[in-house]
């Protein structure tokens, strides 16, 4: 070994050199001969160095990035709400990718009653019950080199308010090993070679988060009297004006709102008397929100978001 | 066989003789930056019992002329082996060839194909070949190195 001869023609530029992902596959052999020729008096001499040949050696590097594009919206006690996460294998051979999911972070509002890890078998992006394969960490996906995979997390969520977050963790570590950067399995490349750890460690991790959004809806009823002389009696013949005020609150929304409500005993509805927000409906059950049955009034509001209210209006007489 | 073994012994001792004149052997080390306890950075050259892709390698090539007369037009070729992507030659007045080893010119000089037929100036990644010639003889006795490095794809 001659390395005192050439150390000092080592250039700056080299020490900056960073290792690159993946390249060539672990096992691959590199072999350099070189070839001379020369004179010797008149005939032309032609001679081969030795062979030097090494294997190139399994580099080990998991990345972990969560998937979904924000927080993973559910409702309140919702069960199998999904978060995605990509594992990539970054080194430069076949790795298995061994999981475990941290569902108890810590600074969080709540944390999921359970979570359950399954892998996206059929490689969509989306996950498919009965599709998507349970994770076994008996035998952990393995990942060729450069590969990526999509990782699930199905958690079943607690009985939480409007707004709250939880943390949920998802590590995957290289199951030849992982620790600091250059830390080396002997034996244990792919290709038969040594398996050295990479500069992510061979492990990584990232967070995915559940928000709660949820809302609630607080209807006011209230009753204006108009009597035929002029003033707000009670009597047979006044014309009772009921408005319902439908207020939602909370950031979700809700589905499939019906206002209904019954005409009270000893009163006729006046017909064609309902409005909402201020805008006449008809009685019939038709393309309109608006109907009566005969028996009671409804308006459907259909999809409500928090935040907002609508007035209900409509009006019998005191028979 | 009887005709092979004569001419064996005819042309195995002036082989022999030629081939020992001048020797080349070659070599191949790591070069890996290690961060020192006070923080600066060090370049340390290992044998190398482990590669990974990234790693920086320095290809040795060193003769030696064990005979008795000088060797004249001295010409070293190197093929890059697959896995190996070239980056710098350590020694001057090397020539390179970019196309398996049909033409030999300075990098400078040499141009590849690239997509959409328009031929481009050549990296050192594209170096297929590093050659080098003397210009002097090895007088007998004499040695020396030439050296290029190159990284693990």
């Amino acid at each position: 070994m001659r390395p005192a001869l050439w150390l000092s023609a080592l250039s700056p530029l080299f020490i900056a050199s960073a290792a690159h992902a993946a390249g060539t596959p672990a096992g691959t052999p590199i072999e350099n001969t070189a070839t001379a020729s020369y004179d010797d008096g008149g005939s032309t001499v032609t001679v081969d160095s030795n062979t030097v040949s090494l294997i190139v050696d399994e580099l080990l590097d998991i990345a972990v990035t969560w998937a979904d594009p924000g927080d993973v919206i559910a409702a309140p006690d919702e069960d199998g709400v999904v978060l995605a996460f990509t594992v990539t294998n970054g080194g430069n051979g076949p790795e298995a990718a061994a999981l475990t999911v941290d569902p108890n972070r810590a600074g969080d509002d709540f944390d999921p009653d359970a979570v359950t890890l399954f892998v996206d078998t059929d490689g969509n992006g989306t996950y498919d019950a009965g599709t998507d394969t349970l994770y076994n960490a008996g035998s952990p996906p393995v990942l060729a080199a450069e590969e990526s995979i999509t990782v699930f997390v199905l958690g079943d969520l607690p009985v939480a308010s409007d707004g709250e977050r939880s943390e949920v963790q998802l590590t995957a570590t290289a199951a030849t090993g992982s620790g600091t950067p250059g830390t080396v399995f002997a034996g244990q490349g792919d290709g038969g070679g040594d398996a050295v750890v990479g500069s992510t460690g061979a492990t990584a991790a990232d967070s995915g988060f559940y928000a709660i959004l949820d809302a609630d809806l607080d209807l006011t009823k209230s009753a204006t009297v108009a009597d035929p002389f002029g003033g707000a009696t009670q009597i047979p013949g006044a014309i009772v004006t009921y408005r319902l005020v439908a207020e939602a609150t909370g950031s979700g929304s809700l589905a499939n709102v019906v206002i209904t409500d019954a005409i009270p005993n000893d009163t006729t509805y006046v017909n064609g008397s309902i409005t909402l927000d201020g805008g006449g409906l008809t009685d019939a059950a038709d393309a309109d929100a608006g109907a009566f049955d005969g028996s009671g009034i409804s308006v459907v509001l259909g999809t409500v978001a928090g935040g907002s209210s609508n007035i209900i209006e409509f009006q019998v007489v005191i028979d | 066989m009887k005709y092979l073994i004569a001419l064996f012994a005819l042309i195995a001792p002036v082989g022999a003789l030629l081939a020992n004149q001048v020797a080349l052997d070659s070599e191949v080390f790591v070069e890996r930056s290690v961060e020192q306890a006070d923080g600066s950075v060090t370049v340390v050259v290992e044998e190398p019992t482990r590669v990974v892709p990234g790693d920086s390698l320095v290809f040795v090539l060193s003769y030696e002329n064990a005979g008795a007369e000088p060797a004249e037009n001295f010409v070293v070729t190197n093929p890059m082996p697959d896995a190996v992507a070239f980056v710098e030659a350590i020694d001057g007045g090397a020539v390179y060839s970019v196309d398996g080893g049909t033409v030999f010119a300075p990098l400078t000089e040499l141009r590849v194909a690239s997509d959409g037929g328009v031929d481009r100036a050549a990296q050192p990644v594209d170096v297929t070949h590093i050659r080098w010639t003397l210009t002097e003889p090895i007088a007998p006795g004499a040695s020396g190195q030439l050296r290029f490095r190159g990284v693990v794809r």
